[in-house]
């Protein structure tokens, strides 16, 4: 009897259930789209702001102090510390190897170039010119993943924001890409070649081939930019580079993960070390890579983690507002169809039902539409923030069981919330005055 | 005739108030529904447009991202180039309302000795000129390790030494120097002591300089009035920043003004990512919620029906009595409005203050907005009434249906 009645008001009166049940799958569709965004949003921001670089210095601890200006190192070759190139793919074992998008050993050396230009396949030399920047580094290598496969990195994967006109050289090949200030300055086209050497000249070395312009904005625009490999030759250090760059996929630090690693507690550390801030994953850096100064590059880092919280709060607010006004429009409307109901609550009553047993029937009636209506807005608001993400992030945020139950007991607890008032109110009424009209 | 109009205009509103008052608990609903959809579009409609401002100001954590630099043109290596300090007077302290900070540096190598530590070896190190107390404001990132900063001579009085100095993490480590030490600096025949006012610790290549200001380094490196670059953070959005670069190029001419690359371009795309992100989040919450609130209005409107077959069955035009249902609709969409709207702005105000710090300005034409919108909506969705206009009275009062 009971199940009856309930099929029989949802049959009854088909057109106002609809109505009812559109306006809660609105508004949990508000509700799902916004929470979806907002869950989802932290990890794709997060790869945005890769764009920036790296945000870890990795340098040896036992350097000399750097005389760097504007990017470039002053000390003599001779002075400093280096690293081993072989201990690099030892990065991709951390805890957090998933985190690092990229790393990019860098080895700079003074050198004197000597540009050939070609006309027509003939290359005509020009003159020597002393002290050339020349940094060497990975354009797009290729290191073998513990687990298998290759991971692919270089400056390319670091730098994002450096433009090739051209192409990166090849990191085996007698190939280079100069920078954009250097090669007007010296007349330096795509297809010329240039010498490079180190020290005095007896005979000129085997030339570089100029595969591409670099234009970075910033001082490698007046560098020639070398495989590693090469420079490591150039400068007498054989498999040693002199600074590193990781761009890793960090948490924004929280005021945890401020606090100095050497006051936790052991379960304190667990989560810390287990959790990707910048801060742990340079100190797991430092673990894997002996004889090493890991720094994070405080502008990026720093910058970074401020605008994601800021970003991600305001995020939260958007989602907490707009669920806000749906379940108060929901709640409007679930009190509004039992307010009209009062006639037929006062028919039940004066059958002999109890106040209880008309609170159950609605209440029964209320959820149904809850869970059909929660159902149906689901599904919308995963739509739309599909398409939200795909817009804005080219990719969609993944659907999770999470934002389902958390949407469906927000359908059930608004409407039974809304009705809850105008129910008690007709619990409370005498059949007789309303039968009449009264 | 115009007496049978004031008369049936009097009837208009004595029945839209009856229409109104007769039940309480459904007015409560649909203002409450109303006017939680206006409190919604207020406050985000305001704090949208207040957000993207403010993310701005927020990118400048980021640092300088604009550079004045010697132009590389010509046979001269860029080392020796340098600019006149007189250029600092072209650059203006604001764009456009939008805030621009500039510091200008002077860069040369000299010698350091920290002549009362243990280490007597002096080492070549980076020392930058700079204007000390405008660091903080253009790289806000940079771990200051002493606060407040102690950047008056004053304050480090006991100390023997004419002028402070910053001093980078690497430096302070290599020399194992802590605040109010004295180091020396040399460069040729010049020769400067200075009190370390604090270390920075910046993770890039400045945690190897000494930061002391600009005359000292000027004095030191015998170069009056010289400077290597200017660096300036200017706030505003991507195509702000394109501007201010070009109106200060064509200001300055005998330098090159180049964009830092690496920020600017970033920025732009993370900027444009976010807004894009704001602006389709709060588009789709404002319109489900304008839809949601219209479903429930609707239904409570069709409950009516009573209401209509009463009217029609005295008499009441179809055109009349749906005219009257519409005026009571846009009567409640206004007054929804009109609290709801005045509730957003307000909740804006305190959401901008929990997410940037600082309380969102309230912007005036949210509010008629708002409440123009909040009204449409009522009125769209008062219109299935129109619906019921075709209903015969008879059918409704037996219960039919």
């Amino acid at each position: 009897m009971f199940l009856r009645l309930v099929a029989d008001s949802f049959g009854r009166r088909p057109r106002h259930k609809l109505l009812t049940g559109a306006a809660l799958a609105l508004g949990m569709g508000v509700a799902t789209a916004a929470l979806s965004v907002a869950l989802d949003v932290g990890d794709r921001l997060a790869k945005e702001f890769r764009s920036l670089g790296a945000n870890l210095l990795v340098t040896p601890q036992a350097d000399s102090l750097p005389l760097e200006i504007g990017g470039v190192d002053y000390r003599p070759v001779n002075a400093g510390a280096y690293l081993p190139e072989a201990d690099l793919p030892k990065l991709k074992t951390i805890f957090w190897h998933n985190n690092i998008v990229g790393f990019a050993p860098i080895l700079e050396v003074r050198a004197m170039a000597l540009p050939f230009a070609q006309e027509g396949g003939q290359y005509r030399a020009g003159e020597w010119i002393e002290g050339v920047p020349t940094i060497g580094t990975w354009a797009d290598h290729s290191v073998p993943r513990p687990e298998g496969g290759e991971f692919q990195t270089g400056v390319a994967k670091t730098n994002p924001w450096w433009q090739i006109d051209g192409r990166w050289f090849s990191d085996e090949g007698m190939e280079c890409v100069v920078g954009v200030a250097f090669a007007q300055k010296n007349h330096i086209n795509i297809g010329d070649a240039i010498s490079l050497a180190v020290g005095r000249v007896t005979k000129t070395p085997s030339p570089f081939k100029v595969v591409g312009i670099l234009n970075s904005g910033g001082p490698e625009d007046e560098s020639i930019v070398v495989p590693l490999s090469k420079a490591q030759f150039l400068a007498h250090e054989p498999g040693q580079y002199r600074k590193l760059y990781v761009s890793a996929l960090t948490k924004p630090e929280d005021a945890f993960a401020k606090r100095d690693p050497k006051t936790f507690t052991p379960a304190e550390y667990d989560r810390w070390f287990c959790t990707p801030y910048i801060s742990s994953i340079a100190f797991q850096i430092q673990q894997e890579l002996p004889g090493t100064d890991v720094r994070v590059i405080r502008r990026i880092a720093e910058g970074e983690g401020r605008i994601l919280g800021r970003v991600q709060m305001l995020l939260w607010l958007v989602t907490a507002a707009a669920m806000l006004a749906a379940a108060l429009a929901v709640g409007a409307s679930s009190a509004a169809s039992v307010i009209e109901r009062q006639v037929e609550i006062g028919l039940m009553k004066a059958l002999g039902a109890g106040s209880r047993m008309v609170g159950f029937l609605l209440a029964a009636e209320q959820l149904l539409l809850a869970v059909v209506g929660g159902g149906v807005g689901y599904a919308l608001g995963i739509v739309l923030a599909r398409l939200l993400g795909e817009k804005i992030f080219g990719a969609a945020p993944e659907p999770t069981l999470l934002v389902f139950l958390v949407v469906i007991g927000l359908a059930a607890i608004v409407t039974l919330l809304g009705s809850a008032i105008p129910l008690r109110r007709a619990s409370r009424i005498e059949p007789a005055p309303i039968l009449r009209g009264e | 005739m115009t007496e049978l109009r004031a008369l049936n205009r009097a009837m208009f509103w004595r029945i839209l108030r009856r229409l109104l008052g007769a039940n309480r608990g459904r007015l409560f609903v649909m203002l409450l529904a109303l006017g939680a959809g206006a409190a919604v579009t207020a406050a985000l409609l305001n704090l949208q447009v207040d957000a993207k401002r403010r993310l701005t100001t927020e990118f400048r954590a980021f640092g300088a991202n604009l550079i004045v630099a010697p132009k590389s043109s010509g046979a001269t290596p860029a080392s020796d180039s340098l600019l006149n300090q007189s250029l600092l007077r072209n650059l203006p302290s604001e764009f456009q309302g939008h805030s621009v900070t500039s510091v200008p540096s002077l860069y040369l190598i000299a010698e350091l000795s920290a002549p009362y530590s243990e280490s007597k070896s002096s080492v070549p190190v980076v020392v930058s000129g700079t204007e000390l107390e405008k660091l903080p404001r253009i790289f806000p990132t940079w771990d200051f390790q002493a606060s407040p900063f102690p950047m008056h001579n004053n304050s480090v009085a006991p100390v023997k030494a004419n002028v402070v100095c910053l001093v980078g993490a690497k430096v302070a480590s290599t020399f194992h120097l802590v605040p109010f030490d004295v180091i020396e600096l040399m460069n040729g025949t010049e020769k400067v002591s200075c009190a370390v006012a604090d270390i920075i610790k910046t993770g890039s290549e400045e945690d190897s300089q000494v930061f002391m200001d600009l005359a000292g380094a000027q004095r030191l490196a015998m170069l009056s009035s010289r400077i290597s670059l200017i660096q300036i953070s200017v706030e505003g959005s991507p195509p702000v920043i394109q501007q201010f670069q070009g109106f200060l190029s064509q200001k300055i001419l005998d330098a090159e003004v180049r964009p830092i690359r690496q920020f600017t371009e970033s920025e732009a795309k993370i900027y444009n990512s976010i807004s894009g992100l704001l602006t389709a989040t709060v588009g789709i919450v404002l319109l489900l919620t304008a839809l949601c609130v219209m479903a429930a209005m609707t239904n409570v409107a069709i409950e009516r029906k009573m209401d209509v077959g009463l009217m029609k069955a005295i008499g009441g035009a179809t055109r009349r009595v749906v005219r009257l249902f519409l005026a009571e609709a846009a009567l409640l969409g206004l007054a929804g409005g009109l609290i709801g709207a005045a509730a957003g702005l307000v909740l804006s105000i305190g959401l901008g203050k929990a997410v940037f710090g600082v309380a969102a300005r309230p912007r005036l034409i949210v509010y008629p907005l708002t409440v123009g919108l909040t009204m449409l909506v009522a009125i769209l969705s008062a219109f299935p009434l129109r619906r019921l206009a075709s209903i015969r009275p008879a059918s409704v009062f037996r219960g039919e249906a």
